[in-house]
């Protein structure tokens, strides 16, 4: 059972889509530690390495993603979670963007996958399948 | 051991110069509350929230009101005076920006300079305490309606100090309300307290001739809320802020999306905080409701997204609500443009003038809704009042904590989660899992009986699939969610 960690980044409490992910991805066999609204940095990469996660999923539906999620990619590396993949969803920027060139500022930042609002989390399940191995 | 008892003047001082240190803002001249008084006697009638509410109500005409807010002071005004003029908003909003809910400074400090730097707001939402006094007045200086801090913050004592001294006449929020929905793990006995202290402010104006106004805030987690629920913490926080002196309380409702339950849902609140308010032995509180457009998911498309504003607008008016908080065609990206958060507006204005002279007539079914609304509010209240022994704040705290009152998808972990909503054949919002909801057995046959009907249509089972299902719904273009296939986009 391959275990991700999910969670809300930054001072976001927007705690629905939260719930949701976590009851859809254990349903598809995915070990969830899920930490929850109002996590830190910190809150993710240490689940990651207390679980021996795979995957960290950060959920950012307030606009302030950019700047909460700003070097994760590196704090992650300085942790030895080089391994670990990072997708990042939800409403990540403030207002309407246009999202190719969301998608390309987030990628840059070191995030494997991007979604746009709206995303299904069932899109998900398919790309960490595919970036995880079944 | 907190009650709902009005805080000795003394005691209140006291406390207040502890809050001003908080942040460097607190330390401003204007914080002085002889010249606070001043500057709100002087603030003319067209801009105070309370007087322009009570004008509304006696006029009947629904009022409309956007949330907007930005991180840089100078943007941040000609986003008000656009809406005030593009938007024909009617009352104006400051949405504070989320570092601030959470007393992040610093943060919200950082993000200024960010966006400074880049040109392009970083913030939410409009830094107030960052800007104090000073920067609030030069926003109330440069409009022409009444303006209000809406927010999230479970402990806005500063934040509500320095938009008052400001001129500022209203503000959101409440010890429950800015609780449960907004934080993880802040006791209900701290955030009941910090908003006793905002109420008490208010309460302190009152007793200067100062009308403010308060506003709960109603859709909680606006995610299939059942009105007894949110009726119920709108009742409470009422009663809460009355104790401190409040006289002027907007109580508020989040749309659901079934008209017929909306409208009842209107109606009692109104009817419900009124009864509950004299029961309890506060006679001269002004009540006036407040209807949210909308609060779930949107669609993507902007002319959709407009359908859904023009049934709210619909809904707010024939329900006869006195305010209302519109969304813009962006709702699914996030934050609008001013332009289209002025669209929204727009839209929303004309459809509340149309409506003005006409009545929603009643029907059985109205009654029937309104009927198992008040039986489900006056058993939530009772078994809250029941287990605090009489005292109300003691009855929340313990209350929350046995899960008697409920919120569905709430992050907090004082609250018990256990209750799960779903929408029953018609899209009126039922619970399929009551956990420890202080319903008695009639209640909850009412609710399985009408989710069973809706199972049954849909040929599958009633459970947490359906609510998933309805959650998403309204982005997707139905009320009542459909089954999908696992795996498959919708």
């Amino acid at each position: 059972m391959k275990t991700v960690v999910i969670g809300v980044i930054g001072a976001d409490v927007h705690a629905v889509g939260n719930k949701i992910i976590d009851h859809v991805l254990t349903e598809y066999g995915f070990n969830v530690v899920n930490i929850g609204v109002l996590s830190s940095q910190e809150d993710f990469i240490n689940a990651a390495i207390e679980t021996n996660a795979k995957a960290i999923l950060v959920s950012s539906l307030y606009g302030h993603g950019e700047m909460d999620c700003k070097y994760l990619r590196e704090n992650c590396d300085e942790a030895g979670l080089g391994h670990v993949k990072l997708y990042v969803g939800g409403n990540i920027v403030v207002g309407k963007q246009d999202f190719k060139e969301v998608e390309q500022r987030f990628k840059k930042m070191g995030f494997d996958r991007v979604y746009p609002p709206g995303t299904n989390i069932e899109d998900a399940v398919k790309d960490l399948r595919e970036d995880l191995g079944e | 051991m907190i009650q709902n008892k009005k805080i000795p003047w003394e005691d209140f001082l006291k406390k207040r110069e502890q809050i001003l240190t908080h942040w460097e803002t607190g330390s401003s001249p204007l914080l002085d509350l002889d010249k606070a008084v001043d500057r709100l006697k002087n603030m003319p009638d067209h801009k105070n929230f309370a007087k322009k509410l009570r004008k509304a109500k006696a006029e009947g005409i629904t009022m409309i009101q956007p949330r907007a807010g930005v991180a840089l002071l100078d943007q941040h005004i000609e986003l008000m005076q656009f809406l005030e003029k593009h938007g024909e908003a009617d009352f104006l909003p400051s949405t504070i920006d989320s570092y601030t809910r959470q007393n992040r400074y610093q943060n919200a400090q950082d993000g200024i300079k960010e966006s400074e730097r880049l040109g392009r707001s970083l913030l939410n939402g409009f830094p107030a305490v960052n800007y104090g006094v000073e920067g609030c007045m030069k926003v109330v200086d440069n409009i022409n309606v009444p303006i209000q801090a809406r927010h999230g913050t479970p402990d806005a004592r500063l934040l509500t100090e320095i938009i008052h001294a400001a001129g500022w006449t209203s503000n959101e929020g409440g010890g429950i309300s800015y609780n449960i929905p907004y934080a993880k793990n802040i006791g209900l006995e701290d955030t009941l307290r910090y908003w006793q202290y905002c109420d008490r402010l208010v309460g302190y104006y009152a007793e200067q001739g100062i009308e403010l106004n308060r506003e709960p805030y109603g859709p909680l987690t606006g995610t299939l809320v059942p009105p007894s629920i949110s009726h119920t913490v709108a009742i409470i926080e009422s009663i809460l802020a009355a104790e401190q002196g409040v006289k002027n309380i907007t109580v508020g409702y989040g749309q659901g999306g079934n008209v017929v339950q909306d409208i009842a849902a209107l109606q009692t609140l109104d009817e419900l905080t009124n009864y509950y308010l004299k029961l309890f032995g506060y006679n001269d509180v002004f009540v006036t409701t407040v209807f949210h457009q909308w609060m779930g998911g949107f669609p993507a498309d902007e002319a959709k997204s407009m359908g859904v504003i023009s049934l709210a607008s619909t809904v707010a008016t024939l329900g006869k609500a006195t305010k209302m908080i519109t969304k813009s065609p962006h709702e699914s990206q996030g934050v609008p443009t001013k332009e289209a958060n002025a669209e929204g507006l727009r839209a929303s204005k004309i459809i509340t003038r149309l409506l003005r002279e006409q009545k929603f007539p009643s029907s059985k079914e109205l009654k029937e809704e309104k009927e198992m609304i008040k039986k489900e509010v006056n058993a939530l209240i009772y078994a809250i009042l029941n287990v605090g022994k009489g005292d109300l704040a003691q009855g929340v705290i313990k209350g929350f904590a046995r899960g008697l009152i409920d919120i569905p998808f709430a992050p907090s972990e004082m609250n018990a989660g256990k209750i799960l909503p779903a929408r029953d054949d018609q899209g009126k919002i039922r619970i399929l899992e009551f956990g420890n909801l202080a319903f008695d057995e009639d209640i909850k046959t009412f609710h399985r009986e009408r989710l069973e009907k809706r199972a049954k249509l849909e040929n599958r089972e009633v459970s947490f699939q359906m609510t998933i299902d309805d959650v998403y719904a309204v982005s997707q273009g139905t009320l009542v969610g459909k089954p999908r296939q696992k795996g498959v986009s919708a």
